[in-house]
């Protein structure tokens, strides 16, 4: 049979970005696909090297758009490792609620846009006011809805009073319900399943051999996360459950972000009730300058596992930094799991996989 | 057969469920604002529009030295017997083309009140590239004016921002 090759993206919709994604197809099904990245870069990981530990942060803001406080505290997680510096348990407190916040903002919108992908219209605009509200949150706390820069060197940049804590967890108890609400209107319905469940099948083994992590990992059946694998920020102190699916299935990537939610929500509510008392931050110089040497700290980002390695010479701007972008690995695996299905179902399967193309290309 | 039967129901129903979730919402209060007839105020610690005080400056380039994207520039004005610089600034320009509204600069400036900060104006919508860069003399307003190479003159912003000052921040 002849083959044609067709570009899916770069300006797709459902590419989620600028992804383009060359297929080659024998009539309806896909004989090779190729993801082609590179529409967006902004050579991020050099641009560091040209600016202070504190002027990093804000251009970690940048990778991962829709989910930008992980991406803060995995640069500063690892700054301090090069510092020595002790963040004050009040700090590592407001950095877990903020990052928790961010998880269910960032899931939502993939809520949001998977289900447009599938051709359901009407969550998109749910999840948006719910998002919302989150970003009020940040907006009240850190001045910023989507490039926050709240989490500094050494702790956060501004406290929470009693009035943003019940505003936050009114937000909780407003939100708790609207999940069931989410499993109503897609997680079960027909239409959804049947083009999601048994579709874009990953083994185990695959998963971990492509070097998977977050959501789409654990839609595998694979029961990992740094938060409790290598936990930060006093992650060791939560009660919360890791949601793990059972096949690999587009379906179980999308309901065990749907879990994460309600895990996130619990964790939150911890958190915001053993608020300890104390200092924001802990004393970093303004320009510091770390001793020569080398550093990896990695979080459980909303994506999956987020890794920063920073080499210092000794002086105020870092000698190199190098990226464990989450999306930029979980891409690969496309190439493979595409072959032999139809071109409906790579809308379904690259939206499983929830990509941000800042964090690809960064 | 039942089978069949049994997914027309399934399907039907799960129409119905959220049909009834859209229903419910269709009597509360809306969510919408209609910008731009309806406008929100954000909250006092948003990051808008930089805001700049010739007065109060005391030209010691710490926000200069702060910005990540290296979008402020001043002079310092010299005394004009002693050929000394003084700690007052001769001219100070913003461009918020390249600001990354991280707040860095707001934060680094010494003086109280802040000499440099975010107000609360969002909306950035203009016509040409050179409203972006914003200039400080002593005596212009707190929002800038823009230099018109034209003219050879500062004019004021074509594009109205009204300017809402945020005296607790400063």
């Amino acid at each position: 049979m002849d083959t044609m090759f067709v570009n899916l993206g770069p300006q797709h919709p459902s590419t989620h970005g600028v992804l383009r994604m060359g297929l080659t197809l024998a009539g309806e099904v896909i004989t090779k696909a190729v993801p082609d990245i590179g529409y967006l870069h902004r050579g991020t990981e050099k641009l560091m090297e040209a600016r202070s530990y504190a002027q990093c942060v804000v251009l970690t803001d940048r990778w991962d758009y829709c989910s930008a406080m992980p991406n803060n505290l995995a640069f500063c997680l690892s700054a301090e490792k090069l510092l020595g510096t002790q963040v004050p348990p009040r700090a590592q407190t407001l950095r877990v609620v903020m990052c928790e916040l961010n998880r269910i903002a960032s899931h939502l919108i993939f809520l949001g846009t998977y289900g447009i992908d599938i051709g359901a219209f009407t969550p998109f605009l749910y999840v948006f006011r719910e998002r919302e509200m989150i970003l009020d949150l940040y907006e009240a706390l850190c001045g910023a809805r989507l490039t926050y820069n709240y989490i500094r060197l050494g702790g956060v940049a501004s406290d929470v009073d009693a009035d943003w804590i019940s505003k936050c967890r009114e937000f909780l108890e407003f939100f708790k319900p609207r999940v069931d609400e989410y499993d109503t209107l897609l997680s079960f319905n027909p239409i959804f399943l049947a083009r999601t469940k048994e579709v874009g099948l990953i083994s185990q083994s695959a998963a971990v051999s492509w070097g998977l992590s977050g959501p789409n990992l654990r839609g595998s059946g694979v029961s990992y996360d740094v938060r409790k694998s290598e936990p930060y920020c006093g992650y060791e102190a939560y009660d919360f459950d890791v949601p793990v699916g059972e096949h690999g299935s587009c379906w179980d990537r999308y309901f065990c972000r749907v879990q994460e939610m309600r895990q996130s929500v619990r964790i939150v509510e911890q958190a915001l009730a053993k608020l300890p008392e104390g200092e924001l931050s802990a004393k970093v110089p303004k320009i510091p300058k770390p001793p020569p040497g080398e550093a990896y700290a990695h979080v459980e980002a909303s994506r999956g596992d987020l890794g920063i390695f920073l080499v210092s010479d000794g002086g105020a701007a870092p000698y190199r930094i190098h990226v464990r972008a989450p999306c930029f690995i979980n891409l690969a695996i496309l190439q493979d799991i595409l072959v032999g299905k139809k071109v409906a179902d790579v809308i379904a399967v690259l939206g499983s996989f929830d990509i941000v193309l800042g964090e690809v290309d960064r | 057969m039942i089978a069949y039967f049994r997914l027309v129901f399934r399907s039907t129903w799960a129409f119905v469920e959220g049909l009834w979730i859209t229903l419910r919402y269709l009597f509360k209060p809306s969510v919408t604002v209609q910008y731009p007839t309806e406008k929100l105020v954000p909250y006092d610690a948003f990051r808008g529009a930089l805001l700049f005080d010739p007065a109060t400056c005391i030209a010691c380039s710490l926000c200069a030295k702060a910005c990540p994207s290296a979008c402020i520039a001043l002079e310092s004005q010299v005394h004009p017997e002693t050929k000394k610089r003084v700690p007052k600034v001769e001219w100070y320009t913003l461009d918020l083309g390249k600001c990354n509204f991280c707040g860095l600069c707001q934060e680094a400036c010494p003086t109280k009140p802040k000499s440099v900060w975010h107000g609360l104006d969002y909306e950035f919508a203009f016509s040409n590239r050179d409203e972006m860069v914003r200039c400080w003399k002593p005596g212009f307003p707190l929002a800038g004016r823009v230099w018109d190479p034209k003219k050879k003159a500062f004019r004021d912003l074509e594009s109205h921002i009204p300017v809402r000052d945020v005296e607790a921040r400063r």
